[in-house]
């Protein structure tokens, strides 16, 4: 498409979630005429019937829009729809980087909120003009002039240039759609140079292969041209080129300035790394854009099925799921107390649900997951250093030199009234507070330096409970730390399950193993047998408890010969113990496997 | 007195079967039964519904023609309810002439009837003697008057020590259930086994009460009428009836059911052994290896249907392999022999129930104990998610 490149605006969209991000996008479609009629559904560009009900971005959705403007000239709009999520961090960078415009949405009812700060700031490292939306403002709750002074706070903009906005009514679109032409910078670049292009996302179609999403720099890649990705060193051919609408279309190239896709045919999506530089073989650009990194996995839990049947179901919907997530990463594992099962590690905890509930939902898995853990990394007496993810599988303390395990930063905006509780859960949690400061006169951000393993166990949850849902929170990996850690064993029956092994700080061994068995008793249901519920720190019983068996417990008079009615029965019952999982001779709840969520500090 | 004993193990034991007939009628309805009964009825509806049984049998033998072949010998039939002695003697005399004896039967053939206690009398008892019935069970559930009352029961423990009496004097066979509930004390209990122990009974079922949504039981529990036991108490009673009866030389024999060496009900062990049945009248069920069946168990539709000369519209429960499998072995858990260890699932380890002393190993068998015995929904449960979970199908 022959545009001028001051023609040309690419933009992103920043926003809390349900900030009205998705909606606010749906507008625009509208009212440029991209989407019409049929295809106008809520959240247009969230595909995943996942996205569209927890209201989040999964993944990147490009899109391009033609819109005559007010001066009578011909733009065309590309807004790149971004992961919202902290998980998503390094893709929101790598799509941020794609850009030279952001709209940074704020709801105003709630007002800015940890993630909205947090991208903001990223926005800022990559010198993208700032457009200030206060959405929401059909809402009766509705506070714009409280939420623009915040935004004055926050980035310095006159009171005029924030824009007020109803997504939901399309009230104030027009406004911002000039504003977008008016503010971000068109893109620089020239068309004739050794091609530069930035991959921002990929995913991966069972046609034509793993597909990048690109935004160009510098020259012109056309259909047929041989590749070349840096990371990987890898070269391909451009089997498909073109410009995203809802669909893909084709076209013969793609020109600095422009955002669109190059379909490579690589069979898997991991190569095809985001944040990659994508270059011509004959004629490669000599370094690639900065920015490019391998995200690790912060996150790891084991996947087990509740039944081993379904062992090869959830090996191939794994392979699945990483065809189109390339920050999804599993490896096989077994556990005497689960059976066959992957230990798989992913990018933050929201990403781990994610996958949980599409492993349950699309492939209809019954699963069983192992409490979240975290990496740590082992110094060992022989002066090696090892990586341990999974707590069962971590040496004989004899072995031992020193165990670190992964420090956050965590970022907490919170109304004034609750920086107490705040403090406390983080301080309870092992925390460290760094700083503390006032955002206005009602909104407080606190930092503090958190083990991951105990963000990821439930201070999230925590948070949202002692704030009343008010607070939000951001964190960003930062060191390992040297700590006073122990394994903490449970053993039931005698012996010990792998599964609900965890680790913890030796002075909280004690507390936190009295508190589990506690929490056990009440989860494991009575059975026929008396069950024992231990906690040890190497071969010292911390703690223990019993689950008695069941008392009498005859009802079956199979009078009349009716056995049918038994039979039912036992088979009714069988269905409500899916999610039981029989270790030894006693039958354990899935949710006995995340009992450690669930204690109380 | 006479004793009819046990087959061998052989004989028959391919084409015997047995014959239910379920008699609806009560004179009064008691607070926990749950079973398809009415307290409403007549001569002229008591009258319908024998023609209505004899009719459903003629409908089930033209269905199923090998039901009347001569190679399948009934061996036992058995009329419950219901009460079965509200009947008329002479209906209850048409009623088997028009069932039992169009049937083909072994000579030995063992014919019982329930019978409570306030309906049976010498009169009835001979009647039924000379309609072929040779064993009766009465619904004694305890000889005190206060017990009594508490379960719903209409007659007293006068009556009830009568009636054990006449079925004694009448009766080759005689049966009695007890249960074990409210008011029960381990004394008293002891006490009226021993009693019915003297005057002849031979076979006994022992009953913890079960309380049945919908019963008047229940909403008495709910309103605090009545007031159950501990568990501790109920096992404490189920566990010294079983050993005193034994001191005696009543065995138990399954879960509920003790009874002298070879006076064991042949038909309710038919039904652990998956040995097929007939059952006719409403809420019958019958069993023909690889089916279930279940009659409907209102009256009026059952007796609509066969006036109409159909069979009522019975409930099928066809039984696949995996629920074979299952039935065998909880079927078999519940008798004394138990359950051979072949059978059980694979990866099911009987250390740890044999430790804490619910079963015990023997002659390849898993024997539930007087514990395992008071546990055995939770066992069979157990097991069952085991049979589940092995996929043998």
């Amino acid at each position: 498409m022959a545009i001028d490149l001051q023609q040309m605006r690419n933009f992103c969209i920043i926003a809390h979630i349900d900030h009205g991000k998705s909606t606010l996008a749906d507008r625009l479609l509208e009212q440029t005429g991209t989407v019409m009629g049929k295809d106008l559904q809520a959240q247009v560009l969230d595909s995943m019937d996942l996205e569209r009900e927890r209201g989040i971005t999964i993944k990147s959705h490009p899109i391009r829009m033609m819109y005559d403007g007010a001066d009578g000239r011909h733009y065309m709009l590309n807004l790149i729809d971004t992961p919202g999520h902290v998980d998503f961090h390094y893709e929101v960078s790598r799509s941020l980087a794609a850009c030279e415009g952001a709209l940074l949405v704020v709801d105003a009812v709630q007002g800015v909120q940890a993630q909205t700060i947090n991208n903001l700031y990223l926005a800022l490292e990559h010198d993208l003009a700032i457009i200030p939306v206060i959405n929401k403002i059909d809402l009766p709750a509705a506070r714009p002039d409280f939420v623009a002074e915040q935004f004055i706070d926050l980035i310095g903009c006159d009171p005029d240039e924030i824009l007020m906005v109803s997504a939901k009514t399309g009230q104030g679109v027009p406004e911002l759609l000039e504003a977008i032409v008016a503010q971000v910078p068109p893109p620089q670049g020239d068309p004739e140079a050794v091609p530069q292009g930035l991959i921002f996302d990929s995913i991966f179609d069972p046609y034509v292969g793993a597909v990048a999403y690109v935004r160009m720099f510098q020259g012109t890649i056309c259909k047929g041209d041989r590749i070349r990705l840096f990371g990987h060193d890898q070269q391909f051919e451009v089997g498909e080129i073109g410009w995203f609408r809802l669909a893909r279309m084709a076209e013969k190239s793609l020109s600095a300035g422009e955002v669109g896709y190059i379909a490579t045919g690589a069979k898997d999506v991991r190569t095809v790394r985001v944040g990659d530089t994508v270059t011509l073989v004959d004629r490669p650009c000599s370094e690639p854009l900065p920015g490019y990194t391998v995200v690790k996995p912060m996150v790891f839990s084991g996947l087990y099925p509740v039944d081993n049947d379904q062992y090869d179901g959830l090996l191939e919907a794994l392979q699945k799921l990483q065809l189109n997530d390339a920050s999804l990463t599993w490896e096989k594992e077994t556990s005497a107390a689960l059976g066959f099962g992957f230990r798989c590690g992913f990018l933050g905890l929201l990403h781990m649900e994610i996958i949980q509930e599409r492993l349950e939902r699309e492939y209809d898995l019954n699963l069983i997951a192992t409490l979240p853990n975290v990496e740590y990394e082992l110094l060992l007496k022989t002066g090696e250093t090892v990586l341990v993810e999974n707590p069962a599988l971590l040496p004989d303390e004899r072995e031992i030199q020193e165990i670190r395990e992964p420090i956050v930063l965590a970022e907490v905006i919170t109304p004034k009234e609750f920086v107490g509780p705040v403090i406390q859960i983080s301080l309870e949690r092992r925390g460290v507070q760094r700083k503390m400061e006032y955002l206005d006169i009602e909104r407080v951000k606190l930092d503090f330096d958190i083990p991951l393993s105990e963000l990821v166990v439930d201070y999230y949850d925590k948070l949202k409970s002692v704030t009343k849902g008010y607070a939000s929170l951001d964190y960003e990996y930062d060191r390992h730390q040297v700590d006073d850690l122990v394994r903490l064993n449970i053993l039931i029956n005698g012996d010990e399950v792998d599964a609900l092994t965890c680790i913890v700080h030796r002075e909280n061994a004690y507390s936190w193993g009295l508190k589990l068995c506690q929490k056990l008793k009440e989860l494991i249901p009575r059975q026929m047998y008396a069950v024992a519920i231990q906690a040890a720190v190497g071969t010292r019983v911390l703690a223990r408890t019993t689950v008695k068996p069941y008392r009498k417990n005859v009802t079956a008079k199979c009078y009349g010969g009716d056995i049918t009615r038994k039979r039912k029965l036992l088979e009714k019952q069988k269905e409500g113990k899916k999610r039981m999982k029989q270790v030894g001779s006693v039958e354990i709840p899935q949710e006995a496997f995340l009992a450690v969520l669930k204690v109380e500090r | 007195m006479t004793r009819i004993r046990q087959r061998g193990p052989a004989a028959g034991r391919e084409r015997a079967a047995g014959l239910y007939i379920h008699v609806p009628f009560c004179a009064s309805i008691c607070s926990y039964c749950h079973f398809a009964r009415t307290a409403e009825h007549d001569a002229g509806l008591r009258r319908r519904y024998v023609r209505a049984v004899v009719q459903e049998l003629e409908l089930r033998r033209r269905a199923c023609p090998s039901l009347g072949s001569p190679g399948r010998r009934l061996a036992t039939c058995y009329l419950g309810g219901g009460t079965p002695s509200v009947l008329e003697p002479d209906l209850m005399t048409e009623l088997l002439a028009g069932t039992l004896g169009a049937l083909p039967r072994t000579g030995d053939i063992e014919v019982t009837a329930e019978a409570n206690p306030e309906s049976l009398t010498t009169d009835l008892a001979r009647s039924w003697r000379s309609a072929g019935i040779n064993r009766v069970s009465v619904g004694i559930q305890s000889l005190d008057d206060r017990v009594l009352r508490l379960l719903g029961r209409s007659c007293d423990a006068g009556t009830a020590r009568r009636a054990l009496q006449t079925a004694c004097r009448e009766f080759p066979r005689v049966a009695a259930d007890w249960i074990l509930g409210p008011g029960m004390t381990r004394g008293r209990l002891l006490a009226e086994l021993t009693e019915a122990v003297d005057l002849g009974v031979e076979h006994f079922s022992l009953y913890l009460l079960e309380i049945h949504p919908g019963t008047g039981m229940q909403q008495a529990v709910a309103a605090g009428r009545v007031v159950l036991p501990p568990d501790s108490e109920q096992e404490a009673l189920y566990l010294a009836a079983r050993e005193h009866l034994e001191s005696f030389g009543v065995h138990q024999y399954e879960v509920a059911n003790f009874a002298r060496e070879g006076a064991e009900s042949r038909h309710n062990r038919n039904y652990w052994r998956r040995m097929p049945y007939l059952g006719l009248g409403p809420g019958a069920h019958g069993f023909y290896g690889k089916l279930r069946y279940a009659n409907p168990g209102l009256l009026q539709p059952y007796l609509r249907s066969l006036a109409a000369g159909e069979l009522p519209a019975a409930t099928l429960d066809p039984l696949d392999l995996r629920a074979r499998r299952l039935e065998r072995v909880i079927l078999a858990l519940r008798t004394v022999q138990g359950v051979p260890v072949a059978w059980l699932p694979a990866g099911f380890d009987p250390g740890p129930g044999r430790d804490q002393g619910l079963w015990r190993l023997a002659d390849g068998r898993l024997q539930l104990t007087g514990r395992g015995f008071l546990r055995i929904d939770t066992i069979e449960e157990f097991l069952a998610g085991m049979v589940e979970r092995a996929r043998c199908g």
